[in-house]
């Protein structure tokens, strides 16, 4: 009998069958205050985060965007304000509390006409080969079960020329920050998780993905066997979280 | 954007150097049309000394200031931040713009615009203080501040003019501007005619020398 393929959900091994499920439930559980957490963690640097994403993005009018794991709508919406009427948004998440949450935050602000919603999932876009002038990824691609997988998904709906955005946690790159990050994250979070979302395992599994997930040269590389060309990342916040950047050649 | 430094500093940096921007833009509503005509130019504003860039597009509705833009830019500004000091605090940024030690590159003319809309910011009060205090206490207070903007930049004209008045006919430290533009003229004069002079010496010498036996 072959043995199942095995992967890890934070620091556990489960099986990869499984995965996506324990990633659904975690976000089920936070999706309602999600934007919440997200400020309170990081003391709003997301957002920094989020904005440098979009101006390495180079996105410009009329040009389509798809933004996976996209969850409450954050990229989405500045995507859709730059590309305007003449362009298209696809706001993808494959939670549909997440997605839900998305929709009815950017619908009740006023956004419709250039976004669209889809239930996906980053390994098997249901989009056709060179769809996007850009494909962006925040905060998702460590929750994706295979992500080399999802990279090549991810290329071959960008047009030739278009670009891939990672956004994700990663490795700092001094150690004295690494480790008040390490007490930050599996002393704070996971309390902040309890008292707030009422959920503290949740948040312990944020803090274990997170140093599980490949750090920048490990990602770097990643991209360039999915295909990607011009590869380069940017460390933010000391490296805390990376931007990378691959372009469709 | 500034080499070495994180860009979670210099994109927070920006980002609330837009909000106050846009603030301001909201209490004048006229300049935010006036920046609407401006929409999907991108100035860039590229220092050498620190180095560092600053990307501005107009929009409609809104300003966007960017650490990073990777497209066509109308306007690139390139300087030290002394060359930009001096500009923003020159009464004549135009002149200083044309004639000062930045190197312009691209269209000048929506770059000048833009200055001049930025520079003539008439912020009105009236609305977010009405908001905030009430009819009766706003509409005081937006007063008050008219009037202290308005006699304050009254007199800071008055006092920078006779400022100029000491400097150049009392106390004779600075030569005036026209006195300084006829010097300059004579200057460029004496130069073309030493210029003149010299062509004819060496003409002289030439058929001086073809003369010889």
């Amino acid at each position: 009998m072959s043995k199942k393929r095995t992967t890890h959900f934070g620091y556990k091994e489960v099986d990869e069958d499984a995965k996506a499920g324990l990633v659904a439930n975690v976000f089920h559980s936070v999706a309602a205050r999600y934007d919440l957490m997200n400020d309170l963690m990081s003391g709003g640097v997301h957002r920094i985060w989020k904005r440098f994403t979009i101006e390495l993005s180079a996105v410009r009018p009329g040009q389509s965007v798809l933004d996976i794991a996209g969850g409450t709508g954050d990229l989405a919406a500045k995507f859709a304000d730059i590309v305007g009427p003449e362009g298209r948004v696809v706001l993808a998440d494959i939670n549909e509390s997440m997605l839900q949450v998305g929709r009815d935050k950017l619908i009740d602000h006023g956004y419709q006409g250039n976004l669209e919603y889809v239930q996906a999932d980053a390994q098997y876009l249901p989009f056709p080969d060179d769809s996007f002038d850009c494909v962006s990824i925040a905060f998702g691609l460590r929750n994706v079960t295979d992500k080399d997988l999802a990279l090549r998904s991810m290329l071959r709906v960008l047009k030739p020329g278009g670009r891939l955005l990672v956004l994700e946690f990663s490795k700092p790159d001094n150690e004295l920050l690494g480790k008040a990050y390490d007490g930050y994250s599996f002393r704070v979070l996971p309390l902040m998780g309890r008292l707030v979302a009422g959920d503290s395992e949740s948040y312990q599994y944020l803090a274990e993905s997170i140093r599980m997930h490949p750090d920048q040269e490990t990602l770097l590389g990643m991209m360039e066997d999915a295909g990607f060309v011009n590869c380069e990342y940017h460390n933010l916040t000391g490296g805390i979280v990376a931007l990378h950047r691959g372009c469709k050649a | 954007m500034a080499a070495g430094l994180d860009p979670t500093l210099i994109t927070a940096a920006l980002a609330a150097l837009e909000a106050a921007v846009n603030q301001a833009l909201t209490l004048d509503p006229a300049a935010q049309r006036a920046l609407a005509r401006l929409a999907d130019r991108t100035f860039a504003i590229e220092c050498t000394a620190p180095v560092f860039a600053v990307y501005l597009q107009p929009g409609a509705e809104r300003v966007r200031l960017l650490g990073y833009h990777d497209g066509p830019v109308t306007t690139r500004v390139t300087g030290t931040a002394a060359d930009f000091t001096e500009l923003a605090s020159s009464s004549d940024p135009a002149a200083t713009l044309i004639n000062g030690n930045l190197a312009l590159q691209g269209d000048s003319a929506p770059l000048i615009e833009l200055q001049q809309i930025l520079g003539n910011l008439d912020l009105d009060w009236e609305a977010p203080l009405v908001d905030a205090l009430g009819d009766v206490t706003g509409h005081q207070l937006a007063e008050l501040l008219r009037a202290g903007f308005s006699g304050g930049r009254v007199v800071s004209r008055s006092l920078l003019r006779q400022l100029e008045e000491f400097i150049h006919e009392e106390a004779r430290l600075s030569p005036s501007r026209l006195e300084v533009e006829d010097f300059y003229a004579d200057v460029q004069a004496l130069e073309q005619r030493v210029e003149r002079l010299q062509s004819r010496l060496t003409r002289l010498r030439k058929r001086i020398v073809q003369a010889a036996p």
